[in-house]
Parts: C-alpha cells; sequence; structure tokens
C-alpha cells in the first residue's frame, strides 16, 4: 500500500520531469529554506517568549497573534516546496529511515503546535502559573529542532 | 591571484588533520548540520525584525524594541555561524574555493553587512521619531527590504554550494 503510493509517486510525469532537471530539485530545496528561515522566525520569537526571552514586555498572546499569519503562510510554502521534493525522489525515500524520521517527527511538531502550543498561547497567563509557558516553549523548540535536523540529515543518508 | 593562492589551498586541503575531518562519516555532516541550525537562529530573528521593519508584523510593538531585544540572539546565531562556516571552509578548502555559488554568498554577506552597517548609522539614529509607526520611513523600509532580499539569496546560494554546476 506505502510502496504503492510511493511508486505512483514517483512516476508521474511531474516527477520525472523534476528527476530530469538538474536545477529544479535544488532551486526548490533552497527555497524550502527561505520559508524555513520565516517559519523559524515566527516560531523562535513565541517560544522565546514563553522562555521569558525575547520580546518579553508584550503578552504572549499578543506576539503569537502577530506571528501567526507568518507561521501559517510559510508552512504553506513549505509544505509546497515539500511536496515536489518528495515526488521527485519518491523510491529513493522510501528505503530512507531518515526520511520517515522527519515525517514522524513533522507530524509530531504539527500536532504539538496545533493544539497544546496554540492553546498556551491563546490562554490569559495569569491563569498559566509559571511552568506550562516554559514546558511548552521548550518542547516546542526541542520537536522543530529534531525535525530541522532530520531535513538535512535526509541527505546524508 | 589564483597562482598565488592555490598552493596554499591545496597545502590546507592535503593536510592529515583537514584530510581526516573531511572524510569522517559524521565530522562533516555533524558541522554541517550545525551550520544549518545556527543560519536559521539568526536568519529566523532577522527575519521578524526585518518584516517589523518594512511594516508587515509587530506592528504595534516600537521597533527600537524588537530590534534590542532580537539583536542577542541574532549575533548568537551570527557567532555559531561563523564558526561553524570557517570550520567546513578550513576542512574542505578546495571544494569551496572552486565554487561560484560560495562566492556569490561571501559576496552578499559583505553586501548585507554593509546595508545593515549603513542604516544603524544613518537612519537608525533618528528611530525615536518613527519608532511607533508602522508605515516606517522610505529608508528603513528599503534597508528591511534589502536585508530580507539579502539574506534569502545567501541562504539560497548557500544550499547551492552543493551543486558544482560552473567548475
Amino acid at each position: 500500500m506505502l510502496l504503492q503510493f510511493f511508486e505512483w509517486a514517483n512516476n508521474l510525469p511531474f516527477s520525472v520531469a523534476y528527476r530530469e532537471s538538474l536545477w529544479y530539485f535544488p532551486v526548490t530545496q533552497a527555497f524550502h529554506l527561505v520559508a524555513l528561515a520565516f517559519f523559524a522566525g515566527a516560531i523562535l520569537v513565541v517560544d522565546f517568549r514563553l522562555l521569558g526571552a525575547g520580546l518579553n514586555k508584550y503578552p504572549v498572546a499578543k506576539i503569537a497573534r502577530d506571528a501567526r499569519p507568518w507561521l501559517v503562510g510559510s508552512l504553506i510554502v513549505m509544505t509546497m516546496t515539500g511536496i515536489p521534493q518528495f515526488m521527485a525522489n519518491a523510491m529513493r525515500y522510501y528505503d530512507n529511515p531518515v526520511f520517515y524520521f522527519k515525517m514522524e517527527a513533522l507530524v509530531v511538531a504539527l500536532i504539538f503546535t496545533a493544539t497544546l502550543r496554540r492553546r498556551v498561547t491563546r490562554t490569559d497567563e495569569a491563569r498559566l502559573g509559571r511552568v506550562w509557558p516554559k514546558a511548552v516553549g521548550l518542547t516546542s523548540l526541542t520537536l522543530w529542532l529534531v525535525v530541522v535536523v532530520g531535513g538535512r540529515a535526509i541527505g546524508f543518508y | 591571484m589564483n597562482e598565488t593562492v592555490m598552493p596554499w589551498i591545496q597545502w590546507l586541503q592535503d593536510q592529515p588533520w583537514t584530510t581526516s575531518w573531511r572524510e569522517s562519516a559524521w565530522g562533516y555532516p555533524a558541522i554541517e548540520t550545525g551550520h544549518v541550525v545556527s543560519i536559521i537562529l539568526f536568519a529566523g530573528f532577522v527575519v521578524m525584525m526585518d518584516l517589523r521593519l518594512v511594516g508587515l508584523a509587530f506592528k504595534e510593538t516600537p521597533f527600537s524594541y524588537v530590534q534590542s531585544r532580537l539583536f542577542p540572539w541574532q549575533m548568537a546565531g551570527m557567532a555559531l555561524s561563523s564558526v561553524t562556516g570557517l570550520a567546513l571552509m578550513v576542512i574542505d578548502p578546495l571544494r569551496f574555493y572552486t565554487n561560484i555559488f560560495f562566492w556569490m554568498k561571501m559576496a552578499m554577506l559583505v553586501v548585507a553587512g554593509a546595508n545593515a552597517m549603513a542604516f544603524h548609522l544613518t537612519t537608525y539614529k533618528s528611530v525615536a521619531a518613527w519608532d511607533r509607526e508602522v508605515r516606517t520611513p522610505f529608508r528603513a523600509r528599503m534597508a528591511g527590504a534589502a536585508s530580507l532580499v539579502l539574506w534569502a539569496a545567501i541562504i539560497v546560494s548557500g544550499r547551492l554550494i552543493a551543486y558544482n554546476w560552473f567548475k
């Protein structure tokens, strides 16, 4: 089932064209990284604020609200630049354990960000106490670091 | 230029210690991963500051506050990426010396640094007059936009060093 999906993605004309081009893949990946800089910025300002660093004169909810359009926008660009990279290399990634590791870490990080982190960055800080914001900020930073390192390491395998 | 520098590049390339780092299974990948992570730390905080400068984010936050609070983390990212970047250059000098994207990246680093310095020494001096404005002065917006474009181009050319298309 998984093999069939990877094979299907790998053999689409679009994927073949991507594989055969000298520069489609490198340029797509380069812009994936540019979008990552925006995404990382939007994550970092909020997580650092949760830990009491950076823009700490303002409420978490305000910093998170300001960062949100950039978080969502850059995530869309990263998805759009990520899918062609997968399609072009689907059969190579099928046998690459680092690829699965990154995707699993990404799913965990996304779920954490869309649930617990979202909840904490929208709640009045007075009701959260001292531990929750710090625990969520640290967990978020760790999860996204694992995703980034995993992503870079796909090419090392 | 080439004839003077090349023997030194080759000498460094042939040193046992650069060779062993270059050829070790984890040495090069570990430094390169550290380089990527520290660039993301740097660029992430620079992008957020630049977005405020061009009036696209943190619109109700004074620019000088965003700048001063994010600056130490930008510098931490810059320091780590410089150390890891220099290490990569030292252990594999021939690879970079002959790569057009490496030189493009270095040239744009100089321009990005000059842009930031020029902004600080001129437009930023009058920040008190426009600190809370969403629409900052034209020169401030230009400096912010130039910074965003330059750092994006630096990331792109940095990634493309892996592809030596114009050897």
